[in-house]
Parts: C-alpha cells; structure tokens; sequence
C-alpha cells in the first residue's frame, strides 16, 4: 500500500487556542448564557423547598388558605425559569453555531487552497471525511451537547448547593454516588467511542455496498452476479445488527450502574434525612425537600453522563478540523481573463512523482499562439504530466516551462486552465455552476457559453433551464453533458491558454464526436494542448506530439507526420483501420 | 411471502419477531412498574419511618426500595435488549428482502428510482419500520404503567387522582400543539442548514475541476455565502426550539403548582398524610414520561406506516421483463436473428450474426445502439419483433439463462470494491486461467502498475483506477466470463489509441471461433471485424468490410472518423 501521509491533526493545546480566538468577539455572550442557564437552575431548586415548606405548613397545622403563597410561589418559579432557560439555550446556541460557522468557512478555505499533490497524498478521503463527517460530529456536539450540558451540568452543581443548604450532610450523602458514577462516566467512555466509531464505518460500509450493487444494477444482471451481491449486502448487515447488540449490552451496562447509583445515593439520604429528623436538626418537609432534590438529580445526571461520549468524539473530529483550518492562508490564484492567446514555450523538461523515477526526460515543445497541439501516446507515455505542467500544477524538476508574453503579474497557473477527464456537476442551480468560473456572469453570457459548445437547446429544455438544480440531489445529466458544462465552464473562465486532457474520453464514441466539436469551439482564440485518445483529434489539430516513455518521438503536422512514415504513421494507420 | 401493501410489511414485520416484542412489554412494564414505586416507596419512608422515628421501618423500606431499584434496572435492560434485538433484525429481515428484490434476474424494481432513493428505502425505512419493534413494546409498558399510577393517585385520594389524571393530557396536548409549528418550521429549517455540509463535500469532491479552473476564490466565496444562510437558518430554528423548551418548563411547573396547592389543601383538611401528599406530587412528575413516551411512539408509527409503503411498492414492482421457464442447451453455436426489431428508436431493424462471427456494428445515433442493447441483454421486453438465439426466440429462455448465453458487456459496466482479480473472475466459469483474458483486454499492463498486482483492491466504481484502466478491466471480465456469444458496448473509448489498436488484434483471436459483436466506432476495432453493419436511422443501411465501407460509403466516413 501507498504511504498516506494524513493532513495535520491539531495539539489540545492549538485547539483550545483555536477555539478561545473564536469565542473572543463573543465574551459578554457567553457570559450572559452561562448567567442565564444558572439563574434558571438557581431558580428550579426553588421548587423543592416550597413543597417542603407546602409540607411543614400540613404538618404544623397551618389551614388549607396558608398553602396559597408557596403554590404561588411555584409559579413564579415556573415562570423565572422558564424565560431563563429560554435565553440561556439561545445565547449557549447563538454562540455555539457561529463559531462552527466561521471554523467551518475556514476549513473550507484552507482545503480548497491545499495544492492537489499534497490532497492525494493524504488520500482524498482524509479531506473528505473532515469536511463532513467531523463537521457533522462538532455540529451535532454543538446542537444537542453543549447546550443541554451547560444547561445540566448548571442543575446538577446547584442542586448540590441546594442540598448543602437544607444541611450539609445531604450533601455528603448525595456525593457518596459520585464515585460510582464517575467509574461508569469513565468504563463507560473507554468503550463508547471506538464502538460508535466502528458503528459509523459499519453503517457507511453497508451503504456503501447497497450503493454499489444498485448503481450497477445492469453489470450485476449481466454478468449473473446477484448471489454475490445478496451474500456481500447480508454480510455488512449482519456486522451492523452484531455492532447495535455490542451497543445495547454497553449501554445496559451504563443504565444499571447509573441506577445503582441512583439508589446508593437516595438510600443515604433517606438515612441522613431520617437521623436529621430523629434529632430535631430538620423537619420532616426539609428532609422531603432533600430526596426531591435528589429524585430530580437522576435525569439530569443521566443526561450529562450519555452527553460526554457526544463531546469525546466532538472533541477527536474537532482536532482534524482545526489541524486543517490551521493551515497557512492559501495563496489563491487571480485568474487571468480574457487575454490575448500566448505562445507556450516548454524547454529541456524533467519531471518525476516525489521519489519516483522521471516520467518526462528532455521534453522540448513550442505551441504557437492561437495554435493547438495535440499531444498523442500510449498510457504512462507522460501525456497527462506533461499537461499538468504546462498547467502550472506541478512544476519542473529541471527546464522551464514559460508563456510569451508572460502575463504581468500572474502565474502559470493565473493564465493555464486545465479540463481534465473527471466530469463534476456541482450540486446546485446550474448557473451557479458556470459561474464558478465566472462570477460576475451575468444570464447572457451564461447562455452564450452554453450556446458556443452546442449545450443551450438542452439547458433550455431542463424544467427551469439555467436555474435548474443539478448534480448531485438534483437533475441528473448524462456524461457528455456534463462534459459539455466543464466545456462551458472553461469559455467563460476565457484563459489565453486551455488544456483539454482527454476530456472527451468517458462520453463513448457518439458522444465523443458531439464533445470533439464542442471542445473546437470553446478552443476558439485560445492556445491549446489537447491529449487524445482518438486519433481524429490530432488530424484536427495544428501539430502533433507523439509521446512514448517521457520522451518526444516525434513532432509535426498530421499531414507532415503521416509524409514521413514514422511512428505516428504506424499509429494511424492501425487507428483508421486503414491498411 | 406475499407483500402488497404497508400494513403488510408492518404487521409482517412485527409478527417475524412476536415473542421478543412480546416479553419485552412484559419487561418494560415491569420497568415502568418500578419507576412508579419509586416516590411512592419514599413517600412510605417519610409517612412510617421519619415521622415516628422507627428505625426498623427505615431499614425494611430501603430494602424494599433496593428490591424495587433491582427490579426496574434488572426489567429494563432486559426488555431494552429484547426490544433491540426484534428492532435491529426487522430492520435487517427488511433490508435482505428488499436487496433480493433489487437483485432480481427480472429487474424492474429499480425503475424510476434514483439510486441513493434506492439506498435510503434498504437503510432509512427499514429502519424506521424497525424501530416499531422498540417502540410497540414500550408504548404499551408506558400505557400499563399509565394504569398503574392512576389506581395509585385513585387510592390516595379521588379529587387529586382525578386532577391529575384528567389534566395531565391536556397539558401534553397543549405543549404539542404549542411545538407542532416550531418542529415544522425547524425541520425546514434544519434541511436549509444541512446544505452547508452538502456544499463543503461537493466543492471538496469537485477540487480538481476548480482547480483546473483556477476557481478557488469563486468557491470559497460560494461556501461562504451558503454557510451564512446557513447560518442564519440554524439560529432561527434554535431560537423557536429555546422559546419551545421554555415554553414546557413554564406549562409543566404551573401544572405542578397547581397539584401542589390542590394536595396541600387536602392534606391540610386532614384528607391524606404528608407521605400521601409526596407520593402524589412525585407521581404526577413521572407521569409526563410515559405520556410523552406514548406521543413518541405514535409519531414512529406515523412515519414506519409512510416508510412500509414505500418498501411494499418496491417489494411488488412489476418486473422489467418477462420471465421465460426455458434454459438454453448445453451447446450454444450462437447464432444471432434480428427480425423487424422496432423499440425505441429502433424502426424494423434486420440483422444476422453468424455463428462464431466478429461484427462490428455502428450506430450514427446512440439511441440505436442502446435500445438494441437493452433488448439483447434481456433488460427490457422488445415492443415488437424478435431476437433469436440458434432459432429459439431469447425471451423463452429465463432471463439469467439468456444473459449466460449472450453476454452484453455495456460501455459503462461496473467495477466492483473488490481485488483486480475477483472482479475479472466474476462471471468466469470455475478456476479458469484468467491470463489470456487479461493479455487480450491488455488489462496484464493495468495489473503490472497498480501496487499489489492483480490483488490489488479496488474502490467502489472502481475510483481508483484512471478511466482507461477501468475500461481494460472490465473488458478483461467480459472476455474471462467467455459466453458463447459477448456484446461489447464501446469497450475502448478511454483507451489510448496505441493500446487499443493491440486489443483490436488480442480481441480477434481470443474470440476466434466464438461469436462476438462490438458496437463501436472505433476504426481499431472495426478494422478487425469480419463485417460491420452501419445502423442508421432505426434500421440497417450498409454491410461490409470496414475498408471497403470506408472507401465507398461517405455516411460510414463520417460517422467513423468524424
């Protein structure tokens, strides 16, 4: 296997500086959350003591009429908590979302700035799986965790207060449980995290394979595969139903602990309640009041406890997302538009992968201004390095590769765009997809593009033409016209120079020719170096390259190479047929 | 089993599962039981032990109390795994059912799906309807646990019982009334917010293509601007959920209040003990948990009845085409009779393969080829006229019985996750050598660059692979499955033209013998074809060599080398 050298994870100590720059700006918020959520949890220990003192007055023989002010007074506690705790969640929320918003801009940013090299050789799943899925995680910890555990957690430490205030050796009894619960809180985190994880992977390998063997519906009919394909999706199932069993054994085992708990701590309470009584330090209704206090504990400590595997994996998928929007500012390019086509000038060029040996030695090539050069092969000839140096994204071990006139101020990369044979639709209105490559388009010269590579009359038919939502989630479009949008996207991205790497190559051979004259078209006015399958393509184009193990075997016009009875000649001739 | 409709699903799926579902009611409703008895045994304590001082009557009531916390903690984790167990595998039951469907010789079930609806029918509905083997057996502990406590409330005292009884659902009511909007309203939101992540992985998956455009900045700009509705979405809905959640706080503690004054009056009046008065506040607290466990449990309902009539629709889709009985003989000769074939854009199309022939055949319009394609490869009934293998017509044959005999390979075929060799072996016939395959489709080049060799493992769609590479291998499986008679549907379109031309020739004599029919335009491999027949228009309108075609056809011309 491939070394994967993973993006960055970030240290606690750059995560939590990560996060204190975030929340700076938003101090007096959350200072007013947490003032809040505790007024609110200050306030609901209230509701113990006034049924105790409902209590006492029943017991002194205080008549019915004096029960009214404390049942009144239950109320207004009702009430103060209520519009509290309603200000606490918001402001805890507020506080929360944005600061996910801007880390998550920010991770987007460093991604898309991250050189392509340095992407695959993480993997690309690396990337992939921190824009979502730890996004997601810190997301759901923001939504659900941190509000309702400042929220608990404010409960739980004020009812303990309240209980050392009915007397203090409630309190004692109450944190007699502690340690149960902390041991269950630490069993219990031990295992949860890397059993949901697995849980995850197993839930995503068994849609996976459910996505697999459906898109291929037709290959698996046709190559008689079915029993392969139930016997894969029933093994991915059967690993999800033995992981939820794993999962329910774990958190019985957590449930069971935690009622014992429950139980040694109430028990003791009653016991310190009943000597309390017994000695005349309390009354009956304060010793109510504290197993009250006591009996309302079990949810919320319940909550807390379950709510700190939600953060634990927060925590792990935040350290990837600050690993990655810690990363140096992207240089972005400013692309050059519009520009008078330039002559392409590539000399002595040597380039190899990393530690790999050179996959281009010597390579000369002049493409003229406005002149398109078709550069021919077999696989692993270099044809797609060499495309990608000219396009800037790698860049020479040894030679130059230069445009004249250099375009002032810019990069290679500034003035080279580059369509590869990877076809994308970006999920969304497709204008908002031309637009990538030009913002400031506006309808016309939207339809303008499409028109000038024969796309308009099919947009058009879409059900709301431009604005129809496409890719992923929306209207499907076929490879070729996908292909024609990557067409579309490079005349309004209107670079002085293109390159085309096979970008007609997956369409299949009808479409193929529907892309050829597209691809003519959008080349208009431009330098261009195309990389060709079909061979028709080079008989187009103002020269040809042959390429063969990263050396230039020959050069010339179609009609020149085809006089001179090399390679390219042989080539030909077994590509027509024409022998 | 006979499936038709939603209710079917549901009602099968509960009874495949009755004794689990079954004894976990009894045990959640020995778990709610316990919970019950909680306050009222604190309650106990209070009224026998702290108000006369009695240390015998402490210590027998906490044990009682340890006896009840054993017993609810004991039922609830065994009804929670019994319960689990009928949800995960109904889910599962489901799941299996509907990927056999799916897989089906016949297809069809597919038909005007897309496929993550597909997915999210195998995963998020069968486990909603799952989920009602964890919810039926705790709706109706919670109801038996609703019993439970109003005899307790009944016995300390009518009025009071009464109150809380009859007040207690219309509460609930009200705060559900009260949230229906919000949870509404915050659903929508909540879908606008999950575009952020939508947006971020699509940019993500599409780096290349900006990258080649130089369009970072604009989809920096892009995800930001979506971010920020985003955004704003989230806090509206979070901030209708705060008002909600405060909302319930403020109802639920009037409510309580009111219970309180009620309770203190009576005990007041001497009408019940303190300890009565305790047990009746604490079990009007517990009562809102079973009451919104039963409003939990109806809404899952609500949504395994949407969910089990989508899975019956799927499970009872009409097949694609129809399911001839017959087999085809041990000895295929192969071949092939078109006659008057009119589907699609197909108009009365003729054509005669012979046995152990290479032909080429060209289509100037794509939906020709596909539509003949369709036909031959037995995914769809020919709207008229006939395809005959030896003289017997292929839709008597059983669908996967015709496909072993003819074996359409389609340009966009899968790969699978799985090794370079399990997936060129897939449809080979027993421990056959798979080398010579390989060597035709020049896959053997594919092999000797990737890291682990012919073992190397695959991604799903065969990501991993550049699109020439896929192309060879998947070529390498069509050759290696060696059916009497292969269809290839543009096996070389990635292909570079130097490699292509030496599959031309490797095809040619793999298949001597053997009858092969390209469709394609590749000058490469018509060149090596016995014959080539040029489709244009829905029919036939030329048949011949290729060079002679190319010489004299100017049509042929044209739709060949472009």
């Amino acid at each position: 296997m491939i070394d994967r050298e993973l993006l960055p994870v970030a240290t606690p100590t750059r995560t939590r500086r990560m996060l204190g720059e975030l929340l700076r700006p938003h101090r007096a918020r959350v200072v007013l959350a947490v003032t809040a959520l505790a007024g609110g949890a200050a306030a609901g220990l209230l509701v113990a003591p006034l049924l105790g003192r409902i209590i006492d007055l029943v017991v002194d023989g205080g008549g019915p009429e004096a029960v009214t002010l404390p049942a009144v007074g239950l109320v207004g506690v009702a009430v103060v908590q209520g519009l509290l705790a309603t200000l606490g969640v918001a402001q805890t929320a507020q506080v929360g979302e944005v600061v996910l918003a801007r880390l998550r801009e920010r991770l987007v940013e460093r991604a898309l700035g991250l050189p392509l090299d340095r992407i695959e050789a993480a993997g690309a799943g690396d990337l992939g799986s921190r824009v979502t899925e730890d996004v997601a995680q810190v997301g759901e910890a923001v939504r659900e965790g941190v509000p309702a555990l400042a929220r608990y957690g404010l409960i739980i430490v004020l009812t303990f207060v309240g209980l050392a205030v009915l007397d203090w050796r409630f309190l004692l009894a109450a944190l007699a449980a502690v340690p149960i619960q902390a041991l269950t809180a630490r069993w219990y985190l031990r295992l949860a995290t890397p059993l949901y994880a697995e849980q995850r992977v197993a839930g995503g390998a068994q849609q996976q394979q459910l996505l697999d063997s459906t898109v291929g519906l037709p290959t698996v009919r046709a190559f008689r595969l079915a029993g392969r394909h139930t016997e894969l999706v029933r093994q991915r199932s059967q690993r999800v139903v033995d992981l939820a069993l794993q999962v329910v054994r774990l958190q019985n085992g957590f449930f069971g602990r935690l009622n014992l708990a429950e139980f040694v701590g109430l028990a003791l309470v009653l016991v310190v309640g009943f000597l309390l009584v017994r000695s005349g330090t309390v009354s009956i209704g304060t010793a109510s009041a504290a197993a009250l206090y006591f009996i309302g504990l079990f949810g919320p400590l319940n909550e807390v406890l379950f709510l700190l595997q939600t953060v634990q994996a927060a925590a792990a998928g935040l350290a990837r997302i600050v690993g990655t929007a810690d990363l140096p500012e992207p240089d972005h390019p400013v692309p050059v538009r519009g520009a008078a086509p330039a002559r392409v000038h590539v000399e002595a060029v040597a380039f190899g992968y990393r530690d790999g040996p050179d996959v281009l030695t010597g390579v000369d090539v002049d493409i003229a201004a406005g002149a398109r050069l078709a550069v021919v092969g077999a696989s692993g000839a270099g044809k797609t390095t060499l495309a990608k140096l000219v396009a800037g994204v790698h860049r020479p071990d040894r030679g130059t590769v230069r445009l004249a006139p250099e375009p002032p101020g810019s990069s290679l990369r500034e003035a080279v765009a580059l369509v590869a044979q990877e076809v994308h639709v970006f999920a969304g209105p497709l204008a908002d997809d031309l637009r990538l490559a030009d913002p400031d388009a506006g309808d016309a010269q939207l339809r303008a593009a499409l028109d000038r590579v024969g796309a308009l009359d099919w947009v058009d038919a879409l059900p709301d033409g431009v604005r129809t939502v496409v890719g992923a989630g929306g209207t499907a479009l076929t490879v070729v016209q996908a292909q024609q949008l990557a067409l579309a996207r490079l005349v309004l991205a209107d670079p002085p120079v293109a390159i085309l790497d096979e970008a007609t190559a997956e369409a299949g051979s009808a479409g193929a020719r529907v892309l050829e004259s597209a691809a003519q078209r959008a080349l208009g006015g431009r330098t261009a170096l195309v990389v060709a399958h079909r061979l028709n393509q080079a008989a187009d184009a103002d020269a040809v390259l042959l390429l063969d193990g990263g050396k230039v075997v020959e050069v010339g016009s179609h009609a020149e190479l085809l006089a001179a009875d090399g390679p390219y000649a042989a080539l030909w001739a077994a590509w027509s047929g024409d022998r | 089993m006979t499936v038709s409709t939603g209710r079917s699903v549901l009602t099968g799926s509960i009874g495949a599962f009755r004794g689990r579902v079954g004894l976990a009611t009894l045990c959640f409703g020995g778990h709610q039981i316990g919970e019950v008895l909680v306050p009222v045994l604190v309650g106990a304590v209070i009224d026998t032990a702290l108000r006369t001082a009695d240390t015998s009557a402490l210590l027998g009531w906490l044990a009682v109390l340890g006896l009840d916390f054993a017993l609810l903690s004991v039922c609830y984790r065994l009804g929670a795994r019994q319960a689990w167990i009928a949800d995960v595998c109904a889910d599962q039951r489901l799941r299996l059912l509907i990927a056999r469907r799916l897989l089906a010789p016949a297809g069809g079930a597919e038909k005007g799906r897309l496929p993550g609806e597909l997915v999210s029918i195998a995963t998020s509905d069968t486990k909603r309807v799952g989920l009602v083997n964890f919810g039926l057996p705790l709706g109706l502990a919670a109801l038996a646990a609703l019993l439970v406590a109003a005899v307790a409330l009944l016995r300390i005292s009518v009025p009071l019982g009464l109150l809380i009884l009859l007040g207690t659902p219309p509460v609930l009511y009200l705060i559900h009334l009260f949230g229906r909007p919000i949870e509404r309203r915050s659903e929508a939101e909540q879908e606008q917010a999950a575009q952020a992540a939508g947006t971020a992985t699509d940019l993500v998956a599409g780096i290349r293509v900006l990258k080649g455009l130089r369009a970072e900045p604009a989809a920096v700009r892009r995800y930001a601007r979506t971010s920020a509705d985003s955004l704003a979405a989230t806090l509206r809905a979070t901030r209708s959920q705060a008002w909600f959640s405060g909302t319930v706080l403020i109802v639920n503690g009037t409510f309580l209040a009111v219970i309180a004054l009620v309770g203190g009056r009576l005990a007041a009046a001497d009408q019940i003990s303190t300890g009565q008065l305790v047990a009746a506040v604490g079990l009007a607290q517990f009562l809102v948990d079973p009451l919104q466990e039963l409003g939990w449990v109806n809404e899952r309902f609500a949504q395994a009845r949407a969910s089990a009539r989508r899975i019956a629709e799927l499970l009872g889709a009409p097949a694609a085409v129809r399911a001839g009985t017959g087999r085809p003989p041990a000895r295929v000769d192969g071949a092939l009779h078109v006659r008057d074939l009119r589907h699609g854009s197909l108009a009365g199309l003729d054509l005669d393969v012979r046995a152990g022939e290479l032909v080429g055949i060209v289509a100037a319009d794509p939906a020709d080829a596909a539509a003949l394609l369709s036909c031959l490869a037995r995914e769809a009934d020919p709207e008229h006229g006939s395809l005959q293998l030896d003289g017997v017509p292929l839709a008597d044959y059983a669908p996967e019985s015709a496909r072993a005999a003819v074996l359409v390979a389609a340009h966009d075929a899968e790969l699978f996750a799985d090794t370079v060799r399990a997936n060129v072996g897939a449809a080979a016939p027993g421990d056959r050598d798979l080398t010579p395959a390989l060597a035709a489709a020049r896959a053997d080049q594919v092999v000797d660059a990737l890291a682990d060799g012919f073992d190397t493992v695959v991604a799903e769609h065969g990501r991993t692979l550049s699109g020439g590479q896929r192309q060879r291998v998947a070529l390498a499986r069509a050759l290696a499955a060696d059916p009497p008679v292969l269809v290839l549907h543009d096996p070389t379109t990635a292909v570079d033209s130097v490699t292509e031309a030496e599959i031309a020739a490797g095809l040619r004599t793999l298949r001597h013998g053997r009858t092969t029919v390209v469709v394609t335009s590749s000058p490469a491999l018509l060149a090596v074809a016995d014959r080539v027949v040029l489709v244009d228009g829905g029919r036939v309108t030329a048949l011949g060599r290729h060079g002679r075609l190319l010489a004299d056809r100017a049509r042929y011309r044209e739709v060949v080398l472009g």
